[in-house]
């Protein structure tokens, strides 16, 4: 769905520091909203978590850098990393891009999803969320 | 540069406030309501480094200090020798505390004879206007703060003579560097003068007796300007990109890069501090610290490795501190990250290595010059 310019895909989990996770099986993928991208504006550099690196939910897991502000990007769930989008290293624009897809951050191979599930919103209510944001 | 938030709930605004919320994002900055950027800081950025684009700068401070004495009282107040300016040419400049520490840096303008135009810093209007009164009552002279009478814009990059030369009543070629004068822009009266905060060649535009509750004659100037400059690629311009370019070409931003605890000499501005003038506030200071010489300098930093620097990183050279980040950015035209920071002078050699700490990573960098960029090809001495 469509809120005040800012695409929210259904399916998909949402955290209140705007990450979203796509559960796929035993890992999921982890990347940023459109909501955060344009907050961002102009995405100039992306700092990806290492491979094999084990997180607490909502730990730091990178950070991602516009010309004026640094943002840090934390993890929705706890796990970990499997792989991360090398890609954003050299195109950092594919965050503004194309925030849920080739835009990903990275695969995290979760360990207490079930659970932490219930610490994030779906797109219902990440929609009120960032209504609620933008007022 | 968005520290000042204290009047967030009722900032002022400015002539084109309902351009800049039509088509900008805005913040709060030192009390206005400001558009940050339109498209975007690096496609603004760029369009003033190869074309031209206009920026709304109503929010900085402007006075006109007029009187027999006025020369006698601006030589006394500010570090440069005002005795130098002749009628319509302008230079930049520096106030200091007794300690030689920056109260502000400006463009100061000598409008006539015993007449003229100081423009300083948007955070540093009031108490410029407290110290700049209270040193003034030994002087016959008058003092006025106009800032909120006085539209300004800043039109810049290398096809800005082009484009207002469309609609200006004066050639603007006979305006030099630093110069100014007094032309009709799409028929009205401003004053103009050939300065900027960018590097690249450029005016910054005054509509005078325009208050923004009457916005229509800077509204008009504006407009027929982004009108003339469409044909060269005219972009509006937010304070944004006004930081990355005054950054590039390696101008100072206050409150960031100096403040009243750095002097001129230490912040590499002793191009304005003229000490064969007998007397001027900080005079004795900064002669003292001549003589000495200086312990820290501010230095650009270039980036070898990716990352970006920002004010209050940390410097380092041979496994230890050796000095702070004060302003930081990515080059839009350089693609890289630079910086400007205060290091010990013994560090403060182009070419230098050092290390940034950017959180938990050490990122190379070196000592480079100014303007970060190749002056050849960017900036207002470039070969066309």
């Amino acid at each position: 769905m469509q809120i005040n310019d800012y695409e929210i895909p259904e399916g998909l989990y949402y955290s209140k520091e705007h990450e979203w996770i796509q559960i796929k099986g035993d890992h999921v993928i982890v990347g940023i909203t459109d909501y955060a991208q344009k907050s961002l504006h102009e995405i100039v550099y992306v700092e990806l978590p290492s491979v094999g690196s084990e997180l607490e939910q909502m730990e730091i897991m990178g950070t991602v850098e516009s010309v004026k502000a640094v943002s840090e990007i934390f993890t929705p769930i706890s796990g970990k990393v499997v792989e991360t989008n090398e890609k954003l290293v050299e195109n950092p624009e594919l965050l503004s891009k194309h925030p849920y897809t080739d835009g990903w951050i990275a695969k995290v191979q979760h360990t207490n999803l079930k659970k932490e599930l219930e610490n994030l919103m779906n797109m219902q209510e990440y929609a009120k969320y960032i209504r609620k944001v933008e007022e | 540069m968005m520290e000042d938030n204290i009047l967030k709930k009722n900032p002022k605004k400015t002539h084109l406030y309902k351009f800049h919320v039509q088509k900008g994002r805005m913040d709060v900055f030192a009390d206005f309501e400001m558009p940050m950027w339109y498209k975007g800081i690096i496609p603004e950025h760029l369009a003033v480094r190869s074309h031209v684009g206009i920026f709304d700068v109503t929010h900085m401070g402007r006075m006109v200090v007029s009187g027999p004495e006025a020369e006698t009282f601006l030589n006394y107040i500010t570090s440069n020798n005002v005795s130098a300016l002749t009628p319509l040419s302008a230079h930049y400049s520096t106030m200091c505390n007794e300690q030689g520490g920056i109260k502000d840096d400006f463009v100061l303008s000598r409008l006539e004879e015993e007449r003229f135009f100081m423009v300083y810093n948007a955070s540093n209007r009031k108490k410029n206007y407290g110290w700049i009164v209270s040193h003034s009552h030994s002087f016959d002279v008058e003092t006025i703060d106009v800032s909120g009478n006085v539209a300004m814009f800043a039109v810049q990059g290398p096809e800005t003579e082009q484009t207002l030369q469309k609609i200006s009543s004066k050639d603007l070629s006979k305006i030099g560097r630093f110069k100014c004068g007094w032309t009709e822009l799409a028929g009205i009266k401003t004053f103009i003068s050939r300065t900027g905060y960018t590097g690249e060649d450029g005016f910054e535009i005054f509509v005078w007796d325009t208050p923004s509750t009457r916005p229509k004659k800077a509204v008009k100037v504006w407009n027929e300007i982004l009108e003339s400059g469409k044909e060269f690629g005219i972009e509006p311009c937010g304070l944004g990109a006004r930081d990355t370019l005054r950054l590039e070409t390696g101008m100072c931003l206050y409150g960031n890069d100096i403040d009243e605890d750095i002097t001129p000499l230490e912040a590499r501005l002793g191009f304005v501090v003229k000490l064969q003038k007998r007397e001027f506030i900080g005079r004795n200071a900064l002669a003292k610290q001549k003589v000495e010489g200086i312990k820290r300098k501010r230095v650009g930093i270039y980036m070898l490795e990716k990352g970006v620097p920002r004010s209050n990183y940390e410097v380092w050279k041979n496994k230890r501190k050796i000095g702070i980040v004060t302003s930081g950015t990515l080059s839009p035209v350089l693609k890289r990250g630079i910086a400007m920071a205060y290091v010990p002078t013994e560090y403060a050699t182009e070419g230098e290595e050092v290390t940034v700490k950017i959180r938990d990573r050490f990122a190379k960098g070196k000592i480079a010059k100014f303007p970060f960029y190749d002056p050849l090809k960017y900036g207002y001495r470039r070969k066309q």
